[in-house]
């Protein structure tokens, strides 16, 4: 076996090291990255500031039944912003209806949408949302300045807004009830005051 | 004419690809299939149709570009299945509908739809064509066959390694957007 054979052997063998190190390291990445994912419902620096009494916000649903928003109440209300259009909405609706059977008690769901009729109606029976409040029409997403969907609010029974955000998924739509929890209304809000607390 | 270590290298790697995208379309029917109706290009009514046949014909493309009769065939429905996929793909970007999965890649490599999707498929249709070019008869022996279990298997780290960093991009831009 000649030299220039040898020395083509080891440098693809290097090679294929090499690139098996990177693929390691940008799946090490990944890992990480998946792992601080739920940092939260991200807010959108609009609207009514956290802790601070919710707009109060009349407006009916798809039967003309009236619906209150942000008075008090016996029990908290959720707000969950959505569209037909929206993929990542209709994704999260499992997860929103069993979030709405676990907190029965002391919470009130309601589906604030806008648009398109006859879609709507389809995502209703898609999603079994007969039961549920749902209204259609733009006042509550204008009065609490909502941009991007799909996008939550959580008012306790005291009509005291606790937590919103843009919730992509099932971790966010928790990070709501967590922030409720602890007082504190993001994730970001909680690492920007930590430094200042410890100083 | 190319030659035998190019075109077995290439169509190698492409039928890896192939394989692995069918089985996880397969192994996620339902989430495959909610994906297709994001890309909201076909009737409903099809989409469950559609949803079993784009992997079965993934599988079909791929075993046919590992018999060396086939090979022909195979890399030109392989090149003819990445043109669908990359009209699906622009479509939508015309559209404006960034924000939906392009289910391009497995489970926990979720990404929205753009352009380095299309210089992506750009890439294995260059591949594709390549492996349609009728190859030279060489015979292959021992450092032939090394070299071509190098490539494959640096070629596919590589691809890996790329899909792992554009997954890795959006999540990267959520948490520096502030």
């Amino acid at each position: 076996m000649d030299v220039a054979l040898i020395s083509q052997i080891l440098l693809w063998i290097v090679v294929m090291v090499l690139a098996f190190v990177v693929m390691a390291l940008i799946r090490q990445v990944g890992v990480l990255h998946s792992r601080i994912a739920p940092a939260g419902a991200l807010i959108l620096d609009k609207g009514v500031a956290v802790s601070s009494p919710a707009p109060q916000v009349t407006a009916a649903d798809r039967h003309e039944r009236p619906v209150n928003i942000g008075y008090k109440g016996e029990k908290g209300q959720l707000l969950f912003f959505l569209s037909p259009t929206c993929p990542i909405c209709k994704s999260l609706l499992p997860s929103l209806r069993s979030l709405a059977r676990s907190y029965r008690e002391d919470l009130d769901v309601i589906y604030v949408s806008d648009g398109d009729a006859s879609s709507q109606q389809a995502l209703i029976a898609e999603h079994g949302l007969e039961h549920a409040t749902y209204v259609v029409g733009p006042e509550i997403g204008m009065t609490y300045q909502v941009g991007k969907l799909p996008y939550a609010v959580l008012i306790d029974a005291d009509g005291v807004l606790r937590a919103k955000g843009l919730v992509n998924n099932r971790e966010h739509l928790e990070s709501l009830f967590e922030a409720q929890a602890m007082g504190v209304g993001s994730l970001q809000e909680y690492m920007q005051d930590k430094p200042r607390a410890a100083q | 004419m190319i030659h035998p270590i190019l075109a077995l290298s290439l169509s190698l790697f492409l039928a890896v690809i192939l394989l692995s995208a069918a089985s996880h379309k397969l192994r996620a029917r339902d989430r495959f299939a909610r994906q297709l109706a994001d890309y909201a290009l076909l009737p409903e009514s099809t989409i469950g149709w559609a949803a079993r046949l784009l992997p079965a014909l993934e599988v079909l493309v791929g075993v046919a570009l590992l018999v060396p009769a086939l090979r022909t065939v195979g890399a030109i429905a392989a090149a003819l299945l990445l043109v669908l996929y990359s009209a699906a793909i622009a479509i939508n970007l015309l559209r404006g509908r960034r924000d939906i999965d392009c289910g391009c890649s497995g489970p926990g490599l979720e990404r929205p739809l753009g352009a380095p999707l299309i210089v992506r498929n750009a890439v294995l249709l260059g591949m594709a064509a390549l492996v349609a070019l009728p190859a030279s008869h060489a015979a292959l022996h021992g450092f032939g066959l090394f070299l071509i279990a190098a490539c494959v298997a640096t070629g596919l780290m590589l691809y890996t390694a790329t899909e792992g960093l554009l997954a890795n991009q959006p999540r990267l831009d959520s948490l520096s957007r502030r």
